[in-house]
């Protein structure tokens, strides 16, 4: 019964649209309180120079690199949601969302991309997020629904793994955003 | 009383209580494996590499144990199968509910509903007596098999 539970398993997964699919073996480990700094892979991808120049030349950019400092010796850095507002307001900081994409499609911070951790196309999203050429030290935004809620932090621990020295949890998450009025979109686009 | 409990007839029906019961718990899941690993994930008892594995096959074994027992094939194996499903159900519920972390029960798949941590800590007590009750009917499918086999 295991087998045939097994065979059914591979069969339907294998059929199994990209918000279904699932990797056999996950990769879920979010450092515990971000304070250690994850293991990079020796030959995992590193930020060109060409990359970096192209959102380090705004002013704003570099105000904001003074407010929020990359942290290369950790995943992930808390922040409230007033810092998420003031980031928010720049309008060049990307801002991830790493609940599922049917969650994201029911409300989402407006601007946010959908990196849902659970699906088997995010280590993709990540790879085609480095190479659309953002500075590894800018800040970038991620959040999930808040209080337990990890999600957001194994996102920013991939986004570690990948080279980014600047992940920041929105510790209160998308709950908090809506009780603040703030911005909503629903639908597959940001 | 014994005998009226361990009948055919109330066997058949306890099987086919069990059968729905875990047909629907795993076609729930089937439907949305990411989900369900989360589930799985936030209980924090399965290695982080494993997760998926689990998520994916243990849907399948709870419909294919279900069908079996609706139809009637390998009745004892798949009861056996049930009941330590059961029992690991029961251990990981009472083991978070022991350290008050409050997870979602995942049985029927991914929540719809965002509850409270009471309302979580509550419901997983809940999902216990529920595991519980069907372990006595997976007792009562063994008990009386094993009455079948015996009989001459």
């Amino acid at each position: 019964m295991l087998a045939a539970a097994v065979v059914c398993a591979a069969v339907s997964n294998a059929v199994a649209g990209p918000e279904r699919h699932l990797r056999w073996i996950g990769s879920y480990e979010a450092a515990p309180g971000g304070t250690s700094a994850a293991a990079r892979p020796a030959g995992g991808p590193q930020p060109t120079p060409a990359a970096s120049s192209s959102v380090t030349g705004a002013a704003a950019s570099s105000a904001a690199a003074r407010a929020f400092p990359p942290h290369p010796e950790k995943p992930w850095a808390e922040i409230s949601g007033d810092d998420v507002v003031s980031l928010h307001e720049r309008g060049d900081v990307p801002i991830l969302d790493a609940r599922r994409t049917s969650v994201y499609r029911e409300g989402h911070i407006a601007g946010a991309r959908p990196f849902s951790i659970w699906e088997s196309d995010v280590d993709d999203k990540v790879k085609a997020f480095f190479t659309e050429g953002h500075d590894p030290s800018q800040p970038i935004v991620v959040y999930c629904s808040g209080g337990e809620c990890e999600d957001s932090h194994m996102l920013a621990t991939k986004l570690h793994m990948a080279g980014f020295d600047n992940a920041l949890v929105y510790k209160d998450g998308f709950p908090d955003w809506q009780k603040r009025g703030l911005p909503v979109h629903t639908g597959d686009t940001p | 009383m014994n005998r009226r409990f361990l009948s055919p007839w109330v066997t058949v029906r306890v099987q086919f209580v069990l059968a729905a019961f875990f047909v629907v718990a795993g076609i729930a899941k089937i439907a949305d494996p990411p989900g369900f690993a989360h589930e799985v994930h936030n209980y924090q008892i399965v290695p982080g590499a494993l997760v998926n594995v689990m998520a994916l096959v243990l849907p399948w074994l709870e419909v294919i144990t279900g069908v079996c027992l609706f139809l009637g094939i390998a009745v004892r194996t798949s009861a056996r199968i049930l009941g330590i499903l059961l029992a690991v159900f029961i251990a990981a519920l009472s083991i978070n509910l022991a350290r008050k972390h409050p997870v979602e029960c995942g049985c029927f798949g991914t929540a719809k509903v965002q509850k409270t941590d009471a309302q979580r800590l509550t419901d997983m007590k809940w999902a216990i007596a529920r595991d519980v009750g069907l372990l006595l009917l997976v007792a009562q499918i063994l008990a009386a098999s094993r009455a079948d086999v015996r009989r001459p």
